[in-house]
């Protein structure tokens, strides 16, 4: 190992565990007066701390200050970033909540958690032109069996645990909103931007499913095949429903 | 690629997007940090081409890593090129620093020892940089709170060497020449009359934190007094050099920038005045 890996190794180690390396500096510098080398510890917990409450600001103020802070140090202690821009960081946070459920003083919070950095992701995915209605229109009778519809790419489909966006809004809208306990409702939320600002909106399993299945490159006539086979008394209804929905909401991109 | 760049920039800040889409501002170019515009879309790439359309830019980089002993990430790299040719700055920027190892981030421009070593590890990385972009790189000196047993030399005859070597450029941080300088008790002048004149491409000004016995470069203050000195001292020395202002927290309104900036437009035209007259 060259003596320049040397040096960066024992410095990051010790930035990362807190710690003090021996050896590596100039005598006569700041740190020995209480700046140096300490304020590259703090710097590092604070900069990445500030990454988190950015990429999670409602879970921020669900958790408040002082709890968030200590989950975020532990966050940091676990998870290191492997990221060249730090506004990645903080994507495996809602799954380390998951795993330490114990911590939080409800369950729900986890879901919190997807919803602030799914919304996050959609913020700056890739752009697309909707899909109209006039598109629609102006296909042949002939050209839908093979017609390929495409979610928008900013398309999340989050599955959640609880009813958490009537808080989620709250909170968002208000740091110091009151709000009612969340109650056990497994259900899909979609995600997605139309233009430059984030919606949101639950779904139930169906359409879920449904919008699910445009990702996989699926034919309009598979797809419609695919909601007759589940159960649904009038798919063509459901079919037709989904589509003027989709599109009225900017859910689906051109091709 | 972009018209040559004179005068003087402020860093483009999300809160200040509207300001410069609603109006021309007293700017003459704009400065982004390239990580910021590394992503598929959205609010930052609309803004971005839509300010573009009115403002020259330059970019400027935190995570190159160029002093790192990791590989050069060479997807990231490609981003940058990508980013390059989508805005066609004037120049592409980055820190002569070190942000991670072994594949971690940690997200600050960390101080190189200043050796041979360093040297020897740095020249072809520059230079596979520059191949890639097509351009010399363009790297700033970093404000630094420690100083390595490893040293050979001082931080100015570091940056001249590598230039010397590379052909790489410099971006001049005034403010984290004066920031090391009290931290490490140096001359400041030293620094800045070491530089080469023909290889300054652009200056940065910022305010920091004076914690008595050592400073922190915080740019969330507005530039101080004795910065204001230095940056006289540098023009001095090198003639009229693209100079901007960074704000990076405790963000004021535009104007409020915009009028510390104009106070660099004045020191630098009584000081290159004077520097004419002198000549």
């Amino acid at each position: 190992m060259s003596a320049l890996a040397e040096l960066q190794q024992r410095f990051q180690q010790a930035v990362l565990c807190a710690t003090t390396p021996g050896e590596l500096f100039a005598a006569g510098e700041p740190h020995q007066l209480g700046g140096g080398y300490d304020l590259y510890v703090q710097a590092y917990r604070a900069r990445l701390a500030a990454a988190l409450r950015d990429n999670f600001p409602v879970l921020h103020r669900a958790l408040g200050d002082d709890a968030f802070a200590t989950l975020a140090q532990d966050y940091i202690d676990c998870h290191p970033s492997p990221f060249r821009s730090i506004r990645w960081f903080g994507h495996a946070l809602a799954d380390f909540l998951a795993g330490t459920v114990e911590r939080l003083p409800h369950p729900a919070l986890v879901d919190l958690a997807r919803m602030d950095w799914t919304i996050r992701a959609a913020f700056d995915a890739t752009e697309a032109v909707p899909l109209t209605l006039s598109d629609l229109a102006s296909l042949r009778p002939e050209d839908w069996p093979a017609l390929r519809l495409q979610p928008t790419p900013s398309l999340r489909v989050v599955n959640l645990s609880w009813s958490v966006e009537p808080i989620w809004k709250a909170l968002n809208d208000d740091a110091d909103a009151t709000t009612e306990e969340p109650q056990a409702l497994p259900h899909a939320l979609l995600i997605w931007r139309p233009a430059l600002d984030c919606r949101w909106r639950s779904a139930d399993a169906g359409e879920a499913a449904a919008l699910t299945a445009l990702t996989q490159a699926m034919s309009f006539a598979e797809w419609c095949l695919l909601i007759a086979e589940s159960g649904d008394p009038e798919p063509a209804m459901t079919a037709a429903g989904l589509l003027r929905r989709w599109v009225a909401e900017e859910l689906l991109a051109k091709g | 690629m972009s018209k040559v760049i004179e005068g003087f920039g402020l860093g483009l800040r999300t809160d200040h997007y509207g300001d410069f889409v609603a109006a021309p501002q007293g700017v003459d170019w704009l400065e982004i940090i390239s990580e910021n515009y590394l992503v598929d879309g959205g609010k930052p790439l609309h803004f971005l081409d839509r300010i573009r359309r009115d403002y020259p830019m330059v970019m400027h980089g935190v995570s190159l890593s160029i002093g790192s002993n990791d590989v050069l990430d060479q997807s990231y790299l490609r981003q940058i090129k990508a980013l390059a040719e989508r805005i066609e700055p004037a120049w592409v920027s980055d820190h002569l620093c070190w942000t991670g190892t072994d594949s971690v981030n940690l997200h600050d421009l960390l101080p190189l020892p200043y050796n041979e070593a360093a040297l020897q590890h740095l020249a072809p990385r520059v230079a596979q940089v520059q191949e890639v972009l097509g351009r010399p790189l363009v790297l700033e000196n970093v404000s630094s709170y420690v100083r390595y047993r490893a040293d050979e030399m001082s931080e100015w005859e570091f940056i001249c060497e590598l230039v010397a070597r590379t052909g790489c450029e410099i971006l001049l941080d005034v403010n984290n020449v004066y920031v090391s300088s009290v931290n490490h008790g140096f001359d400041p002048h030293r620094f800045i009359d070491a530089m080469p004149a023909a290889a300054v491409r652009q200056i940065h000004l910022a305010g920091h934190e004076d914690h008595g016995t050592y400073i922190i470069d915080t740019h969330d203050h507005p530039v101080c007094a004795a910065v204001w000195d230095l940056y006289a001292h540098t023009l001095q020395r090198l003639g009229p050099v693209p100079t901007m202002i960074e704000r990076d927290d405790n963000i004021p309104p535009l104007s409020e920038l915009i009028d510390e900036l104009d106070v660099a437009r004045a020191l630098a035209g009584s000081t290159l005045s004077d520097r004419r007259h002198a000549a």
